[in-house]
């Protein structure tokens, strides 16, 4: 993974501060092993081949070339630099079909292969949404652009600030609400063995307010080895909401890590939801800094698999101030010869008194050669805290299936029913009706 | 009249020990059969060797039910065939509304019937009309199965699912523990309105009070794991009298 | 409130928060200073053991040079320098007591002041045998012929290798090889002295066994081994308790306790560890790591742990069970109080290896002053381990804002039918609870120690009883000056 960082040209290595940074990325990568605590449970031998490839920048041209060409739909979303709504109608040879079909209204912002595709939907005033090179150049995402995170602690965050090159910077100002979500749709076709590192960066103004859904998925063979590295930063200013919804269904041979990192101010809410299901091997990871009172957080997810996976949630929230709150439900389903990893931390420095953090991590085992690991961890340093983490792994409950069974319904059915149920649970905490209804048909 | 289930020589055992020895019942449909017995005689395991719970295993002997060999089927099929066991601690299923719960299992039944399956809202319709008779609201339906149900609340879900599946034997497992008064009515008004010429019932219990409200046409006494007599009504009523010693005392 | 004024007289009576702090004045057969193959041999000759022992300790020795300190606890201490000890510090007797009459005077004054009975009288609360561990090695062993008439071999360990080699070679590191730790391994290359308990076939123990381990000797490191074998259908209840001098220099103790446990035999070790903790601003104190570990081999075996930790200035201390019979239990129970500037990094680990295992965890952490506390604990369930169980509860106190408390439990399940759930909560005394205590005229002191009682209650049910006692003293006693 290495060599990849020497010999790539990136955009703007002109700009001292940005090459600042990816040298920062480039000292701190190392690949962690077996000894690395963090990667204690999740092993990477999937990432031991050599033979990844950075997607040439030339690919993507390519495809701008031909996005003038002519669709005869003629619907109304039909004009330059925006995507066919139709979604049926455009003839371009090159041009994979972007916009998908959702029970929902969104914001739809497109990634193919690692790419942002320059078609910008049209988004009210107060919301604002360009490249990360472009704010580079703008000036606008210096106080922001990996300022907070501990590349030493994230290896694959130190790879991807090490490339950093791709991703979109969204600005919200103060007092927006965007009433649809902006959904982050990453669509990967591809038989090359991608490596793509994204990196998005997300400032919400006071008391601004959206959702943002991301959803990565694959187009073609299932068994396409592909490494998608993702880091999210989400900036919060006071009494701004951000809702973060993310759904993993990359292909099975897939490898998925990425980091989400929320910095919270007074009375803000990062509110988190993760449905994982694809990859090989795919990571999750939530960094949360409750930064200012009332600044809250609440980071869910559920997983489920089959085959030979190793799907991994860690999440480290830390309450560096007085009268914060955090609470987290995971929950998963793990079969075949699949591993589960759970690694939660909370964190509470001295003095942030007054504090309330919860978690609780709950898998149901459904054969014998699946493996579920889990470290919770409490680390507090204040004493008017409530705080409490609970675990529990098992299997189906044989007295639910049996009255089940009893009452006709078949046994695979009953099971069926049962696992549906049990992450029934963290999906319900979804608020918007139809993203629940959304990520439900999708369990 | 015909023969609904033939328990032949049966002999079952829990965790290695032998609770059920050489039992022997017959009950034809239109029959209302009562079983009592002292406490710890292994009445609850005969319902659940019946609706053929694991852990439960017959090391030999017979059942027929509607001349087809119950042993051989598994627990759903047997349900499938008409066979309802009342529990007495029906277990808690979080998640799981009351409701889609019900559908999964009527379905599941009428498409082993060869029915065709009821859409959602005929479903919803014909659920809401049976359980207002049996003093269930919408907001209960709503609810995870027996989640935070109260004791009554349990027992009018049992009857109500009885009321939908319909089922040809149905077992009330009492397992002896005091219901109340209530409890009792809601359970027997529904056993009640169920009973016809080709359905029959087999109550399983300790005391006689539940037979006042649901008549047995036979009485049978079970110690030591068979039955060690048979009559009618009067039976249990001697029993209430005189208690369990005598018919235990006989072995 | 009876319990609570009288355990408050020994409190204030006490005067000194560590009672136990007093040094012994009595000439010791001391070993030079550092540690090398040479001093390994020298020890091993002074104690006259045999080639194969001393050929385990060199092989012990080669491979700890070769490790590296473990720096994963939350631990912060200073570097120890394994050069700058003395690894063999003996009082010095004219030859080996036969009697309690021919043990040095001294010694049995040392262990009348610290309340434990050498004597083989009958205590109101029980009889209990005591093997008296001072320094390097075991001075006196009480009860010993009476224990012999059921068969029952109580004795140091030195005393074992000697007269029953084929059972101390047979047992000793099965449980903890040489190659497990850092601690474990220095511990197998100098271990001095300890205990050693077997008990025969079917036989229950008639009284409780227990050990008492002084560290006296300056800049003297302690490492100690007990082997406990409890052959098929046995019982024993085994007791350990520790304290030292009060010294401005830090006491090193690295111990290993081997625990072997056979079909339907049963061991429950209680410890009530009470080593000196430093002085309030974090001077001195014992060093304590310990290596201890029970191997449930035979089916329905079972092994309970109980510790009552409230002393050493840094604890870095882990009693394990492996449950390799099946139906084999294991329990883990523990209390740890740090006070000032002391740091515990303590928990258990449970390795579920046969079908139908079960544990339990009970981890109750009090933290106060400046101090540091952490749980960490492993489950971790085979492959093979069908039915497993386990049940954990960790709970923390913290008093007062200077202090840390942490918790890190591990779970690796590896089978589809294990149960496990774990819990845990981390919270203040509340001011509801304090209020209350206060509005029926109870002193905020007071109502601390009584609801901090009812925090470890759980716990304390598991130690004997005269132990309970003692346990529950110490525990106000460290907790003083946590208030206010």
């Amino acid at each position: 993974m290495s060599e990849l960082l020497s010999d790539i040209a990136l955009f703007g290595e002109n700009i001292p501060w940005l090459e600042g940074i990816r040298s920062r990325g480039r000292n701190a990568f190392v690949m962690p092993t077996a000894k690395t605590e963090a990667w204690k449970y999740t092993k990477l031998h999937v990432l031991q081949r050599d033979d990844f490839v950075y997607a040439p920048s030339k690919f993507l041209e390519e495809l701008e070339g031909c996005a003038e060409e002519e669709c005869d739909c003629g619907c109304e979303h039909h004009h330059e630099n925006e995507e066919c709504t139709c979604g049926t109608h455009c003839h371009c040879a090159h041009r994979p079909k972007l916009y998908i079909d959702l029970p929902f209204d969104a914001y739809q912002i497109h990634f193919y292969n690692g790419k942002f595709m320059p078609l910008y939907p049209a988004l009210p005033v107060g919301v604002e949404v360009m490249t990360l090179m472009q704010a580079v150049v703008e000036g606008e995402v210096q106080n922001y652009l990996g300022k907070y995170i501990d590349l030493q602690s994230y290896p694959f965050a130190a790879l991807n600030t090490a490339m950093l090159e791709e991703g979109l910077f969204v600005k919200i100002d103060a007092g927006i609400s965007l009433k649809k979500p902006l959904m982050f749709i990453y669509h990967t076709q591809t038989e090359q063995h991608l490596l793509s590192n994204i990196h998005n960066v997300f400032v919400a103004g006071k008391g601004a307010n959206i959702s943002v859904i991301e959803y990565y998925y694959h187009i073609g063979d299932n068994k396409d080895c592909y490494f998608n590295n993702i880091v999210n930063e989400f900036y919060l200013s006071p009494q701004a909401n951000i809702t973060h919804y993310k759904f993993q269904n990359e292909a099975f041979k897939a490898i998925h890590i990425a980091l989400n990192y929320a910095r919270v101010r007074e009375n803000a809410f990062y509110k988190s939801f993760c449905l994982q299901k694809g990859a090989d091997l795919g990571r999750n990871e939530t960094k949360i800094d409750l930064l200012q009172e009332q600044a809250k957080s609440q980071v869910d997810a559920a997983y489920i698999m089959h085959g030979w996976a190793t799907i991994d949630t860690t999440t480290d929230v830390a309450h560096l101030s007085p009268q914060t709150i955090s609470d987290q439900l995971v929950k998963g389903v793990v079969g075949g010869q699949a591993k589960g990893v759970f690694q939660g931390k909370i964190s509470i420095v001295k003095d942030a008194q007054a504090t309330e953090g919860h978690q609780l991590h709950r898998a149901l085992l459904l054969s014998d050669t699946a493996e579920i690991d889990v470290k919770p961890e409490l680390e507090i340093y204040a004493d008017d805290v409530k705080c409490s983490h609970g675990a529990a792994c098992g299997e189906i409950d044989q007295d639910q299936l049996f009255y089940m069974r009893s009452r006709g319904i078949g046994e695979e059915e009953a099971k069926q029913i049962l696992i549906d149920a049990y992450l029934l649970e963290v999906i319900n905490r979804i608020d918007n009706e139809q993203i629940r209804e959304w990520i439900l048909s999708n369990v | 009249m015909n023969t609904l289930l033939k328990i032949e020589d049966l002999c079952a055992q829990v965790a290695g020990k032998e609770i059920i020895k050489n039992f022997n019942l017959t009950i034809n449909e239109g029959e209302v059969h009562a079983i009592m017995g002292p406490n710890g005689a292994g009445k609850s395991t005969l319902s659940y060797v019946l609706t053929g719970k694991p852990g439960y295993e017959v090391t030999s002997g017979h059942i027929w039910f509607k001349g087809k060999d119950l042993l051989k089927m598994s627990v759903e099929e047997r349900s499938r065939e008409g066979l309802f066991l009342i529990m007495q601690y029906p277990v808690e299923i979080p998640g799981v509304p009351v409701t889609s719960f019900l559908k999964h299992a009527v379905n599941a039944q009428r498409q082993y019937n060869g029915e065709s399956e009821l859409d959602t809202m005929e479903f919803i319709k014909y659920l809401r009309e049976e359980a207002k008779k049996l003093g269930i609201d919408n907001e209960m339906l709503k609810r995870p199965v027996n989640v935070g149900f109260s004791g009554g609340e349990k027992k009018r879900l049992e009857a109500l699912q009885m009321t939908i599946l319909k089922p040809s034997l149905a077992i009330l497992d009492e397992a002896d523990s005091g219901l109340d008064i209530d409890a009792i009515k809601v359970v027997s008004n529904g056993v009640n309105a169920l009973r016809n010429e080709h359905r029959a019932l087999l109550i399983i219990t300790h005391y006689q009070k539940l037979l006042t409200y649901i008549k047995p046409d036979f009485v049978h006494v079970f110690a030591d794991g068979h039955i060690v007599k048979s009559g009618d009504q009067s039976l249990s009523e001697e029993i209430e009298q005189n208690g369990y010693a005598a018919y235990t005392r006989e072995q | 409130m009876g319990d609570k004024a009288e355990i408050k007289q020994i409190i204030d009576e006490s005067g000194d928060k560590y009672k136990y702090g007093f040094v012994t004045d009595i000439d010791s057969d001391t070993v030079p200073k550092g540690l090398s193959a040479d001093i390994i041999r020298l020890i091993s000759a002074k104690k006259g053991e045999p080639e194969w022992l001393l050929e385990r300790r060199l092989k012990a020795f080669e491979f700890w040079q070769t490790l590296e300190e473990p720096t994963w606890a939350k631990l912060k201490y200073d570097k120890i320098d394994y050069q700058d000890l003395y690894y063999y510090s003996a009082p010095k007797q004219k030859a080996a007591p036969k009697s309690l009459a021919e043990v040095n005077p001294e010694l049995l004054k040392t262990y009348d002041k610290l309340g434990i009975p050498l004597k083989e009288q009958e205590m109101l609360a029980g009889v209990v045998a005591v093997d008296a561990v001072f320094d390097s090695v075991s001075v006196a062993t009480t009860y010993r012929a009476k224990l012999a008439e059921k068969g029952v071999i109580f004795c140091s360990i030195s005393e074992a290798i000697r007269e029953y080699p084929d059972l101390v070679k047979q047992y000793l590191g099965s449980v903890v090889p040489y190659t497990d730790n850092f601690f474990a391994c220095l511990n197998s290359a100098v271990f001095t002295d300890g205990s050693f308990v077997y008990i025969p076939k079917g036989v229950r123990c008639p009284m409780e066994l227990s050990t008492y381990f002084r560290i006296n000797a300056k800049n003297t490191g302690q490492f100690e081994r007990t082997l406990i074998v409890a052959d098929d259908d046995s019982y024993v209840s085994y007791l350990e308790g520790c304290t030292a001098p009060q010294r401005d220099e830090n006491q090193l103790h690295a111990a290993i306790v081997e625990i072997v446990v056979l079909n339907n035999a049963e061991v429950k070790y209680s410890t009530v560890q009470n080593w000196y903790p430093g002085d309030k601003d974090g001077k001195g104190g014992v060093y304590n790591f310990v290596t201890k570990r029970a191997a449930c081999r035979g089916i329905n075996s079972k092994v309970s742990w109980t510790q009552v930790e409230t002393g050493s200035a840094v604890t870095w201390k882990y009693p394990s069970c492996v449950l390799q019979g099946d139906n084999s239990v294991g329990e883990f129970y523990s209390v740890a109080l740090t006070n000032n500037y002391q740091q515990a990094d303590t928990g258990t680990k449970m390795i579920h290896i046969g079908k139908n295992t079960s544990s339990r965890i009970i981890s109750k952490g009090i933290s106060a002053g400046f101090s540091n506390q952490t749980y960490r604990g492993l489950v971790h369930i085979a492959p093979g381990a069908v039915n497993a169980r386990n049940y954990s509860q960790c709970d923390s106190l913290l008093i007062g804002s200077t202090c840390g408390s942490h918790t890190v439990p591990y779970v690796e399940n590896r089978s589809k039918t294990a149960q496990l759930e774990h819990e845990a909560t981390t919270s203040k005394i509340s001011d509801e609870q304090l209020f209350y205590c206060r509005s029926r005229g109870i002193s905020e002191e007071d109502a601390v120690s009584l609801i901090v009682s009812g925090f470890c209650k759980e716990v304390m049910q598991q130690l004997p009883m005269e132990f309970a006692i003692e346990a529950a003293k110490l525990i106000n006693i460290s907790l003083e000056g946590s208030i206010g």
